[in-house]
């Protein structure tokens, strides 16, 4: 019978390096939980993207605008359904801290186009029929305690209004998104009322048009239309994009870097830097107990069980530690999506991520133990029991 | 003569060091009654603690046989040794080699986890070893809480609680004051009187030696006489 009791009572023979070294373990699984939770955030926009929706956008850059004439244009191409206008508005409320998204939209389109976006509060029709309303994402609305029927005051940087009053939208509705890529802190409101107001003079800023969204027809052969799409503006006046959602998500990801190979890298050294304090401990543990591993052989123990004993250490070890690390990270999950939101609205531990921190923290016990177990494992009784004179 | 327990012919073990070859026994043959009480004198590095751990199964000659109760121990691997250590043999050390984490009653345990026996019947058969020896009332005390007497104690009582036919004791007493040294050799002697066991001792200490009923002298590798101390030990 394996020795099950020297397991903990060897580990606890030195409480504090021990709770020192689990510690470590516990900050540094979730640190990588989280990190890993980050990435998935940047990347739920590709993975959930629809397959019938096309980006148009200019191919100069996402910040160059096309004519508002490209919509009618892009009505009468067989294949495209429905079109909506998204148009960056850049605001804040109340304090630039105060920051989330806002986009000028076609408010009929932008629900029909996009059925993940559920009205959950409040009405679809009023915000439909009201061109100075707005839906607010629930995140965002529970956030600044926005109501239905309140009114949003948004500081506009792009959009200024001449009088250098704030934009106000009244609440007409607050909604929540059945899928990752559509995220719960944006402000939607009609790009008919900034259109107007910029016609009247009330507002100043770029015109145009910055992001055509399409829904396809079912059976559509995408690649031919999106090089149909590019052909109509390739002499201008815009020279335009068309890309499927999931690589203009991926393109925008992108924008900011290689966020991922950056993130895993400093998760790659969080979990170098724990196996070597691991390592550590065990190494030390283990030349302590080299006596009893003499002891255990002379009594008879196979070098099967010695080998057991301290992999068993250092896998338990590990394993408190790996535990209570990713108890913590699906524990705060709520906290950080919270505190996270406005950057990574997307932010979610999955059951992949909790899984691959599981196997990150048994392969830490595997390789922080096999080199003192394995050592102990083929020493020799005779010179397991002399070390200790 | 009867048949002996232990029965070693031609056993020579070398060690090698810094390129040079040392032979520490040399060719040696000795055989041991059942239920014997040997004491293995001489001076240091005579060899008398290599060749307590050849007869003990904790290490390999070069050449020879070592046959105990009718098995050629010499020629088994070490995982076979392992086994047959745990059922055959009871080891006292000088330093004693309790493990300083668990309590004398875990440590007396400890053997037991390689038998068949049950939770229920391990501790009480740990109980009876504790109480053989005496230290029924320090069985959850750990090694450091005890006096070095007691230590040996219950070393002892690890050492006979799978009931082997074998103890090997490599100098029992010393680490020890004379006190405790006695009691110890008492613990001995009523085993090897009362419980038939074979015990052999490995001792410096010609007051230990004398409670032996023979006393083998060695020395540089050899065995000199193999004395009678019957009468001593009577007395």
């Amino acid at each position: 019978m394996f020795p099950t009791r020297l397991v903990f009572k060897n580990l606890l023979k030195h409480k504090l390096r021990v709770l020192l070294t689990v510690a470590s373990i516990a900050i540094a699984v979730f640190l990588l939980c989280a990190l890993q939770s980050l990435v998935v955030a940047l990347d739920a926009g590709v993975r959930e993207a629809a397959s019938n929706r096309l980006i148009v956008q200019s191919k100069v850059s996402l910040f160059v605008y096309m004519p508002e004439s490209y919509k009618a244009q892009l009505e009468r191409v067989s294949g495209v359904e429905r079109i909506v206008r998204w148009n960056w508005f850049g605001g804040y409320y109340q304090d630039p801290s105060n920051f989330f998204a806002q986009f000028a939209t076609d408010a009929d389109a932008l629900l029909d186009v996009y059925p993940e976006i559920q009205i959950v509060e409040g009405s679809a029709k009023d915000f439909i029929d009201d061109q100075r309303s707005c839906i607010i994402g629930a995140v965002t609305a529970e956030k600044y305690g926005f109501k239905v029927g309140d009114t949003v005051p948004i500081i506009a940087t792009l959009f200024p209004r001449t009088d250098g009053a704030a934009w106000d939208f009244r609440v007409a509705a607050l909604y929540r998104s059945l899928k990752k890529n559509v995220d719960e802190n944006t402000l939607f409101f009609h790009s008919q009322y900034l259109d107007k107001s910029i016609e009247l003079g009330e507002a100043s800023g770029p015109s145009g048009v910055g992001v055509f969204v399409l829904r396809t027809a079912p059976g559509v052969d995408q690649t031919a239309l999106m090089s149909e799409i590019d052909a109509m503006y390739e002499n201008g006046p815009q020279v335009v994009q068309t890309t499927t959602e999931a690589e203009f998500q991926a393109q925008f990801v992108s924008m900011i870097g290689n966020v991922p190979f950056f993130v895993n890298s400093i998760g790659t050294g969080v979990m170098i830097a724990i196996l070597l304090a691991a390592l550590n401990t065990m190494l030390m543990s283990a030349r302590e107990q080299t006596r009893d591993v003499g002891v255990l052989k002379a009594l008879g123990f196979q070098d099967g069980s010695i080998f057991g004993l301290l992999m068993a250490q250092s896998l338990v070890m590990c394993g408190i530690g790996g535990g209570i690390g990713i108890a913590m990270a699906k524990m705060l999950e709520p906290g950080m999506a919270k505190f996270l939101g406005t950057m990574f609205p997307g932010y979610e531990v999955t059951s992949t991520t909790l899984m691959m921190a599981a196997g990150l923290t048994v392969g830490i016990g595997v390789l922080a133990g096999i080199a003192p177990a394995l050592r102990a494992r083929s020493m020799h009784v005779i010179e397991a029991l002399r070390a200790t004179a | 003569m009867s048949t002996p327990l232990i029965r070693l012919r031609g056993v020579t073990k070398t060690y090698e060091r810094g390129g040079e070859v040392l032979t520490v026994l040399n060719k040696l043959d000795l055989d041991i009654e059942k239920n014997g009480f040997y004491a293995l004198m001489g001076p240091s590095g005579s060899g008398k603690t290599t060749l307590l751990n050849l007869i003990g199964g904790l290490d390999q000659g070069e050449s020879g046989e070592i046959v105990v109760n009718g098995e050629d121990i010499a020629r088994m691997d070490g995982a076979d040794l392992a086994t047959w250590r745990a059922s055959h043999v009871g080891f006292v050390f000088q330093g004693f080699n309790l493990i300083p984490v668990l309590t004398a009653q875990e440590n007396v345990e400890l053997p037991l986890l390689l038998t068949n026996l049950s939770r229920s019947e391990r501790r009480k058969h740990a109980e009876v070893a504790l109480a053989l020896v005496g230290l029924s009332d320090r069985r959850s005390h750990r090694p450091s809480q005890l006096s070095g007497g007691q230590e040996q104690r219950v070393a002892i009582a690890r050492a006979i609680v799978t009931d082997p036919m074998l103890i090997m004791a490599d100098e029992p007493t010393g680490d020890l004051d004379r006190k405790s040294a006695g009691e110890v050799l008492d613990l001995l002697t009523k085993l090897n009187e009362a419980h038939g066991k074979t015990i052999l001792m490995v001792t410096h200490d010609p007051a230990a030696a004398s409670r032996a009923k023979k006393i083998v002298n060695m020395d540089k590798g050899r065995l000199g006489d193999v004395v009678d101390n019957q009468p001593v030990a009577q007395r």
